[in-house]
């Protein structure tokens, strides 16, 4: 018998399945499940969805110091040495080789002499952190903030590195960290998504819907991607339907479906149909509650730059605003990503060949903005209880390459930083060398960053788990070590 | 299968067998010599209990096989390559043995050295078998000769018979049949993925045959019908992760990638029997197959100009291209995981890491690319290549008739070398006024030599290390370097090294001044992205500051790739007319040119390429490309026996035998893989829950002897799929009703044991098609391009959703041309894969984006407007008669006097369009029940 066994394990919901028989039966729609998502759960080792509502707020493996998550992601590779990581080594040998690496050959090809920071760094906060001009705000929250230095990525390819930040691979197909903190802990609001993606207001992200996507776990943990520019599809009644008619249309597939159920009864799947008719009609009327900034005071629009005279700031700090929003009405991931897919520069981080020009566009975008959201969140009182990961693919070169203004892509060492719930704030974690080029201090892998993530979330990163095709898969793949000096 | 022994211990524990090689010197005794210092310094950590890393030190086979790293500890006779000499003597980066304290003595590991050397002789241990894996893991035996059990449960159908024994076991029972009607409609859904007319179920239910007649009939119609094909052909398109752009960061279109879908379909409707459609799928090429082998190169897959251009990018992209390729051959026909053992030997199956090299080395010449797509249309192109290669000829001559009567010189070469007199310089400047397509100007290299003299060989002068130094009048800023000094680094090679390229196009200049003067007498220039056709060199004397040209363009004939206008040509001693002669003489030459090897190249489809003399695999230490161990020859995973394949077996043949393999030897584990997808597609599991993975992690099978049983009658019907549907769909497990029995549902909640026919939502595809066919708008065209469900084709900049189609996207959604990552609207939150990973079975979500989308999507809008329409022209403008109508299209029957009355109140209310609306958002509608 031993196939019966297999299979039972398989099963982890049938032990429930008489009670939800008679809940399905006399509870009516009260009850509502998902039966598929019981048969592609994984075993033993996998959140226990309740087949009731696979949304609901679900337990964590331990108490959770962050409820929330908020990333914010820099898409194209933001320059570490001239942002956050400094180094007066570099200014010291601005134009010289860089010492045993003359003839580094890197993504592009060949790289020229040492650069200094393209911008000043001054020390910043009660801590003295020091921080380069370009992001002048951000700098300023210094000691909110807990930076780590020694961060490496396995690919130096935009695609694949991004994949790995934000799926714990470099290939194509797994599910996103949202995605699987979805899957671990539902949501508290049941009327909104449980997970939101909001695109940079240029563009989709170099790996596009890779960053968000449920990979092989169920869809309906993938997240969903809106913002104040890039409404929900299909959210809206059409006009050219009537309100009444669409109401009368409701009513009749709700009762044509409570008609199939008494044939039926107990039928998860059906049940699970009629609430997500039911969570959509909720969505229709509290996503545009959430994306009504005209509730924001003028003075909040100022903290942000909402009232930026520079459209795509605006548009970005609006996107901003509409994070906090979300977060505040308890969505439970919230992915906010600033810079768009490949266009040498113009619509990201890639400052391959015009460093400087680009990211004074760049820099003005996302600075106060994500300062004003930070600051906002903290005078609420949010950044007790959610976590803010502040994130990009990998770094840039402390040189730059041959025959341009600009630095090619750096997976050896860079920077990324966390705030709010349980963040040893105002310090740093690991050192990159002298010269800003590898990590040589506390080297990190995205698989720790992700297990500290976890962990902060009331989560074991070895033990959210889902079987695909021969491997209980984690975010983290078989690596990763939870970052305690990060922890406060 | 391979399985010819069987030991109590675990399946790792086995050897290579030794040539023992008598090596000169004093011979070493294991136990004396060898064994204490094992027992010192190894076995705490790599002993019999502990076995660290996998290791273990004292035994012989264990040493052979190396650890979790795949890489043989123990190479008798060969010191050298023995790993565990290499990290005795800390050549291993970050390996350090013994891990604390100090290294062995150097005497210790000398005679090490010398042991293995001479054979590493170990008394007791000498019979270690060779590359015989053992496994007693359920899909790798023979199938198991099992006979229906027919007489015991009194079921005549020998599929009922298996599924009724076990359901008896647990005092369960299969349900009654289900009603003709439901059962008319599931099995051309299952079968076609298209509900059935209203018209076709009447003919089936009304047969005056009866109804078993009339449904066997049924089922040879529709897997006789064309749509058969291509509801099944996605499935092996989702196993495969089959899409049309290649994926990562650029996502770009892969145009002529759709014949591999038409030819699946093909396939699937022709019957082609499993162990073929294996065959041209990976050997495609020896047949004349050339789309099928779009499967190997169906994942994504990074663009060369996305790689790094340093040597450990380019080792890894390459990895990563192949690793895709043995992925989908190890999933798709083995149902295992042979990608696992990419780093370490696998975890839990009997596959080393050697095995995963192996299957490497089978694929080893294989590029992604386009290849010669054989067949009527290359035919065609063919016989039209003669009278193009004459038509290109006689224009060829008269340009050359028209050279000489001009006296021009040849036209310039792609590499060109101009020579001149000897000029005692200082600098060199390159004056280019135009290029021959207008784009900007473009060098990848200019040299500048001197004139050699005895003893003094010439040299390139221009060459920064030689001291000079590079200008020019721009260089673009683009994401590359497109610097002058790219044209004095010495390096031409297109993957590594870059061109210069001038800000814009129209006129530009280069100049290299030398580090001291020099006698020139040539200078060779190689083209970048543009030629220039019309530009003056010039040397700067050492004693002048007037500029010497040395060679210009006013006396050569044109290019074919020359495409200035006439007036823009100056040619010295041409008039005008007689200029336009010539420019009009050289396009008609190009086009006729393009044509030609338009024709000669034939028609082209994406799918892979082979190189006949593939570069060496390697083992890799830990799946590191910068990591080379020993050279691998082509073999099938060593648990399944050997195919003997030398390291540099012919290239086709390496394939070849592969899939003779399958067909053969491996037989067991291919049609028990198949006959499980198959199976899934009617039941919506598996009997083996997890369908590309039939190792250790994955499920075990439900019924194990069922399995066998189909595995054998699938290869004694000569791999017919067709066969294989029948023998399911006319068995009363698939005829049975769908209803809930509580007493079943409480012991078997998801129906594994089949007490009925388990109900399911359609997938995505099935959805769009249905609602299509109800609209009366679903266009059958087959084959060919697909059609589009967003703005562009390809890439990753924003897509917008197309919001209404016309007849070409009312095609089925396999005719969609596909694109990974991107969710299709609407449809694609019904669980469509993303063409990431492979995908044998789709998971079923139920979310609210799925109803926002069914409710409110103009497309849905639209058709449900059609569909109304639809019914009114069918039955008029009565009402009820209407409903009566939609009903019987949507669900396949009449509406029950409860529907019919909340329908009737909606229509009467809002209009019919509301009704056919809320049809197609009804689970009946969307689900096999």
């Amino acid at each position: 018998m031993k196939h019966f066994d297999a299979m039972q394990n398989a099963s982890p919901g049938r032990r429930s399945t008489r009670r939800e028989w008679l809940a399905g039966f006399g509870g009516g729609l009260a009850s509502l499940g998902v039966a598929a998502m019981l048969a592609d759960q994984a075993r033993a080792a996998a959140p226990a969805i309740d087949p009731a509502n696979p949304y609901a707020p679900r337990q964590p493996h331990f108490a959770p110091r962050a409820e929330q998550v908020l990333v914010i992601f820099c898409s194209g590779a933001l320059s570490q040495v001239d942002t956050f990581d400094y180094k007066p080594e570099l200014v010291r040998r601005d134009g010289q080789p860089m010492p045993g690496q003359e003839k580094l050959v890197s993504f592009q090809g060949p790289n020229g002499n040492l650069v200094r920071p393209l911008w000043k760094f001054r020390p910043r906060g009660q801590c003295g952190k020091m921080t380069s001009d370009l992001l002048p705000e951000i700098g300023k929250l210094a000691d909110d903030l807990c930076f780590v230095h020694s961060l490496t990525n396995e690919s130096n390819t935009h695609g694949p590195a991004e994949n790995m930040m934000n799926t714990g691979f470099t290939f194509d197909g797994f599910p996103s960290m949202g995605a699987w903190v979805n899957f671990a802990l539902g949501t508290e609001n049941q009327n909104l998504p449980s997970f939101v993606a909001i695109e940079d207001p240029r563009g989709m992200p170099q790996s596009g819907p890779n960053n968000w996507a449920n990979g092989f776990l169920p869809a309906a943990f993938q997240g969903t991607p809106f913002s104040t520019t890039k409404p929900i599809r299909h959210l809206v009644r059409p006009e050219s339907v009537p309100e009444a008619a669409d109401r009368a249309a409701r009513r009749a597939i709700a009762t044509l479906e409570s008609q199939s159920l008494r044939q039926y009864p107990g039928d998860t799947r059906l049940q699970a149909r009629l609430s997500s008719y039911e969570l959509a009609a909720r969505m229709q009327l509290h996503v545009p509650e959430v994306m009504d900034l005209a509730r924001e005071t003028e003075q909040t629009r100022q903290l942000y730059g909402a009232d930026s005279a520079n459209p795509t700031k605006a548009q970005f700090a609006n996107n901003c605003i509409l994070a906090r929003r979300l977060l505040e009405r308890g969505v439970r991931f919230v992915q906010l990503f600033n810079g768009a897919y490949a266009s040498g520069g113009a619509l990201n981080w890639d400052g391959h060949s015009k460093l400087e020009s680009q990211y004074e566009v760049h820099g003005e975008i996302l600075d106060q903005p994500v300062a004003g959201l930070l600051r906002d969140l903290k005078q609420r009182g949010m950044l007790d209880s959610t976590l803010v990961v502040f994130a990009t693919e990998f770094g840039r070169m402390p040189m730059f390459q041959a025959g341009t203004y600009g630095r090619d892509h750096n997976p050896f060492g860079f920077t990324c930083w966390l705030a709010g719930a349980g963040v040893r704030a105002g310090t740093s974690y690991g050192a990159t060398d002298p010269f800003g080029f590898k990590a040589v201090e506390n080297v990190a892998t995205p698989h720790d960053f992700h297990a500290t993530i976890l962990h902060l979330m009331g989560l074991d990163h070895e033990r959210l788990t889902y079987y695909h095709n021969g491997i209980e898969r984690r975010l983290t793949n078989v690596h990763g070590h939870v970052i305690r000096e990060m922890l406060a | 299968m391979a399985c010819l022994l069987r030991f109590s211990a675990p399946w790792f524990a086995v050897g290579i067998a030794s040539v023992v090689v008598a090596a000169p010197g004093r011979e070493v005794d294991y136990q004396r010599h060898i064994r204490p210092i094992f027992a010192e310094h190894c076995v705490v950590c790599h002993g019999e209990d502990t076995r660290e890393s996998g290791l273990r030190l004292d035994q012989r086979g264990a040493l052979l096989r190396g650890g979790d790293s795949g890489v043989a500890a123990l190479v008798p006779g060969d010191a050298e390559a023995s790993y565990l000499v290499r990290v005795l003597r800390g050549e291993i980066d970050q390996l350090q043995m013994p891990p604390d304290g100090p290294p062995l003595s150097e005497e210790a590991i000398a005679r090490i050295e010398r042991w293995i050397d001479q054979g590493a002789d170990w008394p007791g241990q000498m019979d270690d078998t060779a590359d015989r894996l053992e496994s007693d893991h359920w899909s790798l035996q023979d199938l198991a000769e099992t006979t229906p059990p027919t007489e015991t449960t009194g079921q005549s159908h020998p599929l009922d018979a298996y599924i009724a024994q076990k359901l008896s076991e647990q005092g369960l029972a299969l349900s009654p049949p289900a009603d003709p009607r439901v059962l008319v409609r599931r099995v051309a859904l299952t079968l076609t993925g298209l509900p059935p007319t209203p018209e076709q179920i009447d003919q089936v239910v009304s047969d005056p045959a009866g109804f078993d007649v009339a449904y066997e009939r049924w089922i040879d119609e529709l897997l006789a019908s064309p749509r058969y094909g291509e509801r099944w052909a996605q499935h092996w398109l989702d196993v495969i992760r089959w899409a049309e752009t290649v994926g990562f960061e650029t996502n770009l279109e892969r145009p002529r990638a759709w014949p591999y879908r038409d030819w699946v379909i093909q396939a699937f409707n022709d019957d082609l029997p499993y162990d073929e459609f294996i065959y041209a799928q990976l050997a495609g090429d020896t047949i004349e197959e050339d789309a099928a082998l779009g499967f190997l190169v169906a994942g994504p897959a990074n663009l060369p100009g996305q790689i790094g251009r340093d040597e450990e990018s380019m080792r890894q992209a390459r990895q990563d291209e192949l690793d895709e390729v043995i992925r989908t051959v190890g999933q798709a026909f083995f149902g295992l995981t042979i990608g696992c053992a990419r780093c370490h030997n696998h975890k839990f199956d009997p596959i080393l890491a050697r095995d995963y090299y192996s299957m490497q080395a089978i694929f080893a010449g294989l590029t992604y690319g386009e290849r010669r797509f054989r067949g009527e249309e290359n035919d065609a192109w063919a016989a039209k290549v003669p009278a193009a290669t004459e038509r290109a000829a006689t224009l060829r001559s008269k340009l050359e008739t028209l050279r000489q009567q001009h006296q021009l010189r040849p036209p310039l070469e792609d590499l060109q070398v101009e020579t001149f007199a000897p000029v005692t310089a200082r600098a060199v400047r390159m004056e280019i006024r135009a290029t021959s397509d207008g784009s900007a100007a473009s060098l990848y290299e200019l040299e500048v030599w001197t004139a050699g003299q005895p003893g003094e060989p010439p040299r390139n002068v221009a060459l920064a290390e030689a001291g000079g130094r590079s200008d020019a009048s721009s260089f673009a800023l683009q994401n590359q370097t497109r610097h002058h000094e790219n044209l004095i680094d010495g390096d031409r090679d297109r993957r590594q090294a870059f061109p210069w390229i001038a800000a814009a196009g129209g006129p530009a200049w280069v100049q290299i001044d030398l580090a001291e003067p020099a006698t020139i007498e040539r200078i060779v220039w190689d083209r970048g992205n543009a030629v220039p056709a019309d530009y003056g060199l010039r040397l700067l004397p050492v004693d002048s500051e007037t500029w010497q040209t040395v060679a210009a363009t006013d006396d050569r004939m044109l290019r074919e790739d020359d495409r200035r206008a006439a007036d823009a040509v100056q040619l010295r001693g041409l008039s005008k007319v007689e200029i336009a002669e010539l420019v009009s003489v050289v396009a008609q030459t190009r086009d006729a040119a393009a044509e030609l090897a338009r024709l000669s190249a034939g028609p082209q489809v994406y799918a892979a390429r082979f190189n006949e003399t593939p570069a060496p695999t390697y083992l890799l230490r830990r799946g590191d490309p910068m990591q080379r161990d020993s050279v691998v020859p082509p073999e099938v995973p060593t648990v399944f026996g050997r195919l003997g394949l030398s390291v540099d077996h012919p290239e086709v043949d390496r394939r070849v035998q592969l899939a003779q393999f399958l067909a053969n030897q491996g037989k067991a584990l291919t049609a028990r893989v198949m006959v499980n997808r198959i199976w899934q597609k009617h039941f919506g599991r598996g009997l083996v829950d997890t369908p590309s993975d039939f190792g250790k992690k994955g499920a075990a099978p439900t019924h194990p002897e069922l399995l066998d049983y189909l595995a054998a009658e699938f290869i004694e019907g000569d791999w017919s799929i067709k066969q294989l549907h029948r023998k399911i769909v006319t068995s009363k497990t698939f005829r049975q009703a769908s209803f809930p029995v509580e007493k079943a549902l409480a012991v078997d909640a998801e129906s594994r044991l089949l007490w009925r026919f388990p109900p399911r939502r359609l997938e995505a595809e099935a959805i769009r098609d249905s609602i299509l066919q109800a609209a009366g708008k679903v266009n059958l065209k087959m084959g060919g391009p697909g059609f589009s469900f967003f703005n562009q084709r390809g890439g990753l900049s924003d897509y917008v959703d197309r919001e209404t189609f016309d007849e070409a996207g009312w095609r089925r959604m396999i005719y969609a041309h596909k694109i990974r990552m991107q969710t299709v609207d609407v449809f694609g939150v019904f669980d469509c894969p993303d063409g990431g990973q492979m995908q044998p079975k789709r998971t079923r979500s139920i979310t609210p984006v799925q109803a926002l989308g069914l409710l409110n999507s103009p497309f849905m809008l639209r058709q449900a407007q059609f569909f109304a329409a639809r019914v009114a022209e069918d039955r008029g403008s009565e009402l009820l008669d209407q409903i009566d109508r939609a009903v019987r299209v949507a669900y396949g029957r009449s509406p029950t006097p409860d529907e019919q009355a909340t329908l009737a109140a909606l229509a009467q209310e809002h209009g019919m369009a509301h009704v056919c609306r809320t049809l197609l958002n009804t689970s009946e509608f969307l689900s096999i029940r």
